[in-house]
């Protein structure tokens, strides 16, 4: 029976069955770029994981990106992220720390925003 | 699922920074980040305990005690940088969320809406007491009163360095205008 208090599922039970954690000396976070290793293997991948790489076949995103175009909460993508980078098959770009921001990379910011 | 083909591409090359907008309900977040993101609103799902707490495994995601918010979401693609702004929900219950948020920002951009502006205390309290670098962005509504900038910064209680800016956050120029003031005074606030 539904009931309007019937909640969707947040991700496929198999997913949330996995007990997926973050590997050790991953770091990854929502505007963590992820891109394709050169040399991964893909193939072999569960379905999360083959939709992942053919959204990076284009190049590097973010790991919030990824999340919405596979629809999962990011707490899911980011294990699964975590996971693929763990295996080799992805390589991540971190964000900056801000606690003293980079003048550099604060010019490159304005120039990009006075050319939009 | 959508495609990310049309956009600009980013390289491994770009830098990854973000900027966090916000503010309380209803004050022009989503308004502002969907005028200049060059992506298409992209809705993204945090899953939070009833406890407002951040779930970080996956056990127990399904549960009846799991909640989830959207969250807004923009990119702009620049040489050598790629920058990502966050809307981030105003409601206080979602602190956590809000200190993840916030944890590597260049900056905040705060929204206020002169017609209820002690609306956006609790958001600057927030702000300064994490000790984040912000300026102050007066959302312009047909209805808002006109205030001179004096008697804002006063009510606001902002110091005499922090930027306060007039925009109306359905216009890519003006939203732009109030990123360029938050940047400038990063900027001064770094070199100084
Ligand atoms: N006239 C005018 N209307 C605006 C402006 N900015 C936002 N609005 C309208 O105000 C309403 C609320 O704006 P949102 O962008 O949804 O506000 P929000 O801060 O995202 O709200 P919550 O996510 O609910 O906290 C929408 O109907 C907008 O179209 C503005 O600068 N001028
Ligand atoms: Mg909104």
């Amino acid at each position: 029976m539904t009931s309007g208090r019937q909640r969707r599922r947040v991700v496929p039970d198999y997913m949330a069955a996995a007990r997926l954690t973050v590997p050790e000396n991953v770091h990854v976070e929502r505007t963590t770029l992820v891109y394709i290793a050169p040399d991964a293997a893909t193939n072999g991948l569960d379905p999360p994981g083959s939709h992942l790489l053919t959204l990076l076949r284009d190049g590097p995103l973010s790991v919030y990106e990824c999340a919405a175009h596979l629809g999962l909460p990011y707490c899911v993508v980011r294990l699964l992220v975590a996971g693929l980078v763990g295996s080799g098959t992805l390589l991540t770009r971190d964000p900056p720390a801000t606690d003293l921001p980079d003048i550099e990379i604060l010019e490159l910011v304005l120039s990009g925003l006075r050319a939009l | 699922m959508a495609s990310a083909l049309s956009e600009s591409r980013i390289s491994t090359e770009h830098i990854p920074v973000k900027l966090v907008i916000a503010g309380p309900f209803g004050v022009g977040k989503t308004t502002l980040v969907d005028a200049l993101s060059e992506i298409k609103p992209l809705n993204t799902e945090e899953v939070l305990t009833q406890a407002g707490t951040l779930v970080d495994d996956l056990t127990g995601v399904n549960e009846k005690t799991t909640t989830t918010t959207a969250i807004d979401f923009g990119r702009l693609t620049m040489p050598g940088v790629v920058l990502y702004l966050f809307g981030a929900p105003g409601q206080t219950r979602f602190q956590v969320l809000w200190n993840e948020l916030v944890r590597g920002a260049l900056g905040v951009l705060v929204l206020a809406d002169t017609r209820r502006i002690d609306d956006s205390f609790a958001v600057l309290d927030l702000v300064e007491s994490a000790g984040l670098r912000y300026a102050v962005a007066v959302n312009h509504f047909p209805d808002s009163p006109d205030y001179p900038p004096d008697a804002l910064r006063q009510a606001l209680d902002l110091h005499a360095s922090t930027p306060l800016v007039v925009c109306d956050a359905r216009d890519p120029v003006s939203a732009r205008a109030s990123l360029i003031a938050l940047v400038e005074h990063i900027k001064e606030l770094v070199l100084s």
